[in-house]
């Protein structure tokens, strides 16, 4: 199995060299990074480290730098893509349990999940992941512990969903679509670690935004996706 | 309706007319664009002019002021007019979207 590790990074220049490191020592795959048109010096680290990137002229944000890495693997024939940030809060020697799950338990999708095995603390932030996690049961009827995960693994039929359908986004709202579609989706136990340096995308503001995009997103659009005989 | 408010239509509909006719020329708008705009200054000239006809339908649909039938009329394709433009938008969004990727992968090396 060819697995792709799909870096997204925007103004990541001082997280960017550790990650590709961990990556490079404690994995055995190939990696992409997708450089969203940066306005720090990511692309010059990635120049002269000789990293293997791809470079966004215009900034589009996650969701394209995703879809992105998505066509890239199309194009060079990979069967995994494992979306791994680029901010060093994930861990690479995980990955290997996320391809081993795939492959054993034949799943379309694997979640690097914070949840599966250790419980929830009890936080603001984790209130909202319990939220978005109780209207996913509302509607689907499957529990996922860990819904709003960074480190995601797709395998060939969710890449070709992901580059056909652009409303696909890297975020919970897109596995209920999925669920829906008839794909299978497990979790596996990760650890995450905190982020060091720079700012994280989701302020107060953006907090409340992205959660009320997710739920009306799931409960109004996603939960309507018919399911195709495949 | 008043004949203020009759003048004051009749004026901004010539305007909008003259300003369109104006942009295509420069090529600054596309003639299919201009077309919705020109036939709604000339539905608010005709409603200005038959002020008669516009208390009729009004009165008829229950408003309480012919006024308030024009400006629901106004009002009523202004909502399309922005969610046609929003629509377009998004399409927009995502061909340029497409075109990033594209030139993103032409580029690597």
């Amino acid at each position: 199995m060819k697995v792709l590790i799909v870096v997204p990074a925007y103004n990541e220049a001082l997280n960017i060299e550790k990650t590709i490191k961990d990556i490079k020592e404690n994995s055995c795959y190939d990696y992409i990074i997708v450089n969203d048109c940066s306005t720090d010096n990511t692309e010059e680290i990635c120049i002269n480290n000789k990293y293997n990137y791809l470079s966004l002229p215009v900034n589009y944000g996650l969701s394209s730098a995703i879809q992105m890495g998505m066509k890239y693997a199309k194009k060079y024939n990979y069967d995994t893509v494992i979306q791994f940030d680029g901010d060093g809060q994930h861990s690479a020697k995980y990955l290997e349990d996320i391809v081993k799950k795939m492959e054993n338990d034949n799943c379309d999708i694997v979640i690097g999940s914070r949840f599966v095995n250790k419980k929830k603390p009890k936080s603001i932030r984790m209130f909202g992941s319990n939220i978005i996690e109780f209207i996913i049961r509302l509607t689907t009827g499957k529990k996922i512990k860990d819904p709003t995960s960074g480190m995601r693994g797709y395998n060939k039929k969710a890449i070709d969903e992901f580059i056909n359908n652009p409303s696909l986004t890297p975020e919970p709202d897109t596995l209920v679509y999925f669920y829906k579609k008839g794909l299978k989706i497990e979790e596996v136990q990760v650890e995450m670690k905190e982020r060091e340096f720079g700012e994280s995308y989701l302020n107060t503001l953006k907090s409340i935004e992205y959660m009320f995009n997710m739920v009306f997103s799931i409960l109004f659009i996603r939960n309507f996706s018919r399911k195709r005989c495949k | 309706m008043t004949l203020t408010l009759r003048i004051i239509l009749i004026v901004v509909s010539v305007l909008t007319f003259l300003l369109c006719i104006r942009r295509v020329k420069q090529a600054k708008l596309q003639i299919i664009d201009s077309v919705i705009w020109i036939i709604g200054s000339f539905v608010l000239i005709l409603m200005s002019v038959f002020s008669n006809a516009v208390e009729w339908i009004s009165v008829k649909l229950g408003f309480l002021a012919p006024v308030n039938f024009v400006f629901f009329t106004i009002i009523g394709f202004l909502l399309i007019e922005t969610f046609i433009t929003n629509i377009r938008i998004s399409v927009l969004n995502e061909k340029i979207k497409n075109l990033n990727h594209y030139i993103s992968l032409k580029e690597y090396k």
